[in-house]
């Protein structure tokens, strides 16, 4: 497709000089006229031009006021201008030069420097275009990473606005299994390509660091995001020195089996942790400085826990930055309460929904920064639906097979970390499961041997459930005598033993006659 | 049931071998026990190799304690575990029988 011609906009208030101009130029490019300075900033701001012509001595607006207008406003800042004088005395000139023209031209006029000028002026900033457009490739192409797939009970959104200038925004996503992922999101100091470049640069530098690490340690278990931000640090210390510039980032893991969020902040933005259970915002800080800093200290790494229904918000400068008419910031607060309210809508349309609030306060859809924001949702449902992992134990009503009821447990609970669930507690449901079976045989089974009994294990990232079943005569807890402390009774301490020793026992029986107790175990805000 | 007994002194020390004291050998405990203290009056139960005990063998630790008071004698506990003093202070076993960290603890308290 041929591209259409360059757009120039003339603005003059004196017909004679406005036919000129337009002689000399009409052949070669689109024409606007306007004839006074508020006619000239509506059709800028409208039609965007590729260049505009403008005389200085305008009655109302002059040239200089709509010159600092334009160049104020986001949108029409980059327009080149070349003032149109016949002051050639110098402090106009000045004055011109101050205001933000790029050239000017003295009547009257010369055709052919009109037109030499006007070129030169055109390809200049037809350059200074497609350096950004190469930016913004690179940033969308290399940049801007693609969240994982399959990962078990999260949802991502995310939004990128590139600005006009392109400004180094990057994120990106590292999957280690269908449970544990990282996302690393940063901004490199500067704009432009060099900008874009650096980002891409720095993102091949953790995919390579992620690559060599886990090649050299044989190990199924990722690094810790600490040990990798500290190797492309290494890496990249001395480019990033020579450059003369930094790296703000927060580089994450969100762990799906131990519901735990570890995260190595160097300089960015606070990401925002919504706890769904008491509906606030956390903002979690890091100590670290910015990559490119000589860092002396060890990059150190915070971890906190989440919960089902938890959100994370990750987002650039840019982002809260975003300026109203006045000036002030769009701010983090600003966008904490923002997420506080609308917390439990589907990211995507929360995403839309921060989006469309930064539009709305900054009446503007054109910005300084690039914009970026990746949020991160713990889903309820599917952390319910899907359970990590399951297994079955089928005994006979023997009081021998006690410990074998608590083989099964023990093994059942190997893979849970030990900062989710200690040895003293495991203890505690070993006892739990043992009372439990101990009360099936001797109350439900009256102590008959060959009766089946069947225990279901069944794990999720949060909690763990065992759940007991008997064909026998069931049983009423509300019907058992509460205990006796004082030493005159050997028997009666199980139901209050299993009560103290899980976070919930809920007793069942259905029609046919097949009993349930059930024995919930939180691993995550439990006791 | 493995148990095995030690004088000093005037005081009997039963030492569990086996592990765990549950519903399925709470009754082997019993009789094994007061077979072994039989005519003692100051005894000490250790229980340091012992890493499980249920409800069930907890009321056969009482048992004996009762048994024994009751022939004038006394019963002082030693050495749980941390799983056993866990159960212990969940049926306030506390309140009923002495219970010591070590042995040597346990049989002061007889001769003072």
């Amino acid at each position: 497709m041929e591209k259409a011609k360059p757009l120039v906009l003339i603005v003059d208030d004196n017909p004679t000089n406005i036919d000129l101009l337009v002689n000399t130029l009409k052949m070669d490019y689109r024409l606007g006229i306007a004839k006074n300075g508020p006619t000239a900033l509506d059709y800028a701001e409208k039609h965007m031009p590729d260049l505009i012509l403008l005389d200085i001595m305008m009655p109302g607006m002059n040239g200089y006021e709509v010159c600092t207008r334009l160049k104020a406003a986001t949108k029409t800042k980059d327009i080149p201008v070349i003032f149109i004088t016949a002051m050639s005395e110098g402090g106009h000139k000045t004055r011109g030069f101050e205001v933000g023209a790029l050239d000017y031209i003295t009547k009257p006029f010369h055709a052919a420097e009109v037109k030499a000028r006007v070129k030169t002026h055109l390809s200049l900033k037809k350059a200074r275009d497609q350096e950004i457009y190469i930016a913004s490739k690179i940033q969308k192409t290399l940049l801007l990473g693609r969240p994982p797939q399959n990962i078990r009970g999260i949802q991502i959104a995310h939004l990128t606005v590139a600005s006009q200038r392109v400004d180094g925004d990057f994120y990106d996503f590292f999957k280690h299994s269908n449970q544990c992922f990282d996302i690393v999101v940063g901004d490199v100091m500067g704009k432009g390509i060099p900008a874009a470049l650096l980002g891409a640069a720095l993102k091949s530098h953790f995919l390579r660091v992620l690559n060599e690490l886990s090649l050299s340690t044989h190990t199924d278990k990722p690094l810790e995001p600490a040990q990798i931000v500290s190797s492309v640090h290494t890496h990249m210390i001395d480019q990033l020195v020579d450059l003369e510039t930094f790296v703000t980032l927060c580089y994450a893991r969100f762990d799906m089996a131990k519901y735990l969020f570890s995260f190595v902040d160097c300089g960015h933005m606070r990401t925002i942790h919504f706890h769904d259970d008491t509906n606030r915002c956390v903002l979690l800080q890091g100590i670290n400085m910015p990559l490119g800093f000589p860092e002396k200290e060890p990059f150190r790494q915070t971890a906190v826990h989440f919960k089902p229904g938890d959100l994370f918000v990750f987002y650039s400068d840019g982002l809260t930055e975003s300026r109203d008419r006045d000036g002030n910031f769009y701010g983090e607060k600003r966008l904490v309460d923002f997420v506080q309210r609308n917390a439990n809508i589907e990211p995507k349309n929360l995403i839309t929904g921060i989006w469309n609030d930064i539009i709305a306060f900054s009446e503007s859809e054109t910005f300084d920064d690039d914009v970026t924001c990746v949020l991160v949702k713990i889903d309820i449902q599917d952390s319910r639906e899907v359970f990590t992992e399951e297994d079955q134990l089928n005994i006979m009503s023997d009081l021998k097979e006690l410990g074998r009821v608590r083989s099964f447990i023990r093994a059942f609970c190997a893979g849970i970390d030990v900062s989710l669930l200690d040895e003293k507690r495991l203890g505690m449901i070993e006892l739990a499961a043992t009372e439990v079976t101990a009360n099936i045989i001797k109350h439900s089974y009256k102590e008959r041997a060959g009766k089946p009994i069947q225990v279901n294990a069944k794990m999720w990232p949060d909690e763990v459930v065992f759940e007991f079943f008997d064909w026998g005569e069931g049983f009423d807890p509300e019907s058992a005598p509460p205990p006796v402390f004082d030493g005159s009774r050997d028997d009666g301490f199980g139901l209050h033993i299993i009560a103290h020793t899980v976070d919930e026992v809920i007793y069942s029986r259905e029609d046919q006659g097949k009993n349930c107790a059930c024995l919930k175990i939180k691993l995550i805000g439990g006791n | 049931m493995e148990l095995n007994t030690e004088e000093i002194g005037e005081v009997t020390v039963v030492s569990v071998l086996t592990q765990v004291i549950d519903a399925g050998n709470a009754d082997d405990f019993k009789t094994g026990f007061a077979s072994i203290v039989k005519g003692c009056k100051k005894i000490v139960l250790e229980l340091s190799r012992v890493n499980f005990i249920d409800s069930s063998g907890c009321g056969s630790l009482l048992s004996c304690h009762r048994q024994i008071k009751s022939l004038g004698g006394d019963l002082k506990i030693c050495g749980p575990q941390e799983m056993v003093r866990t159960l212990f202070d969940l049926v306030r076993m506390y309140r009923v029988v002495d219970i010591f960290d070590s042995k040597e603890e346990a049989v002061k308290a007889f001769l003072t």
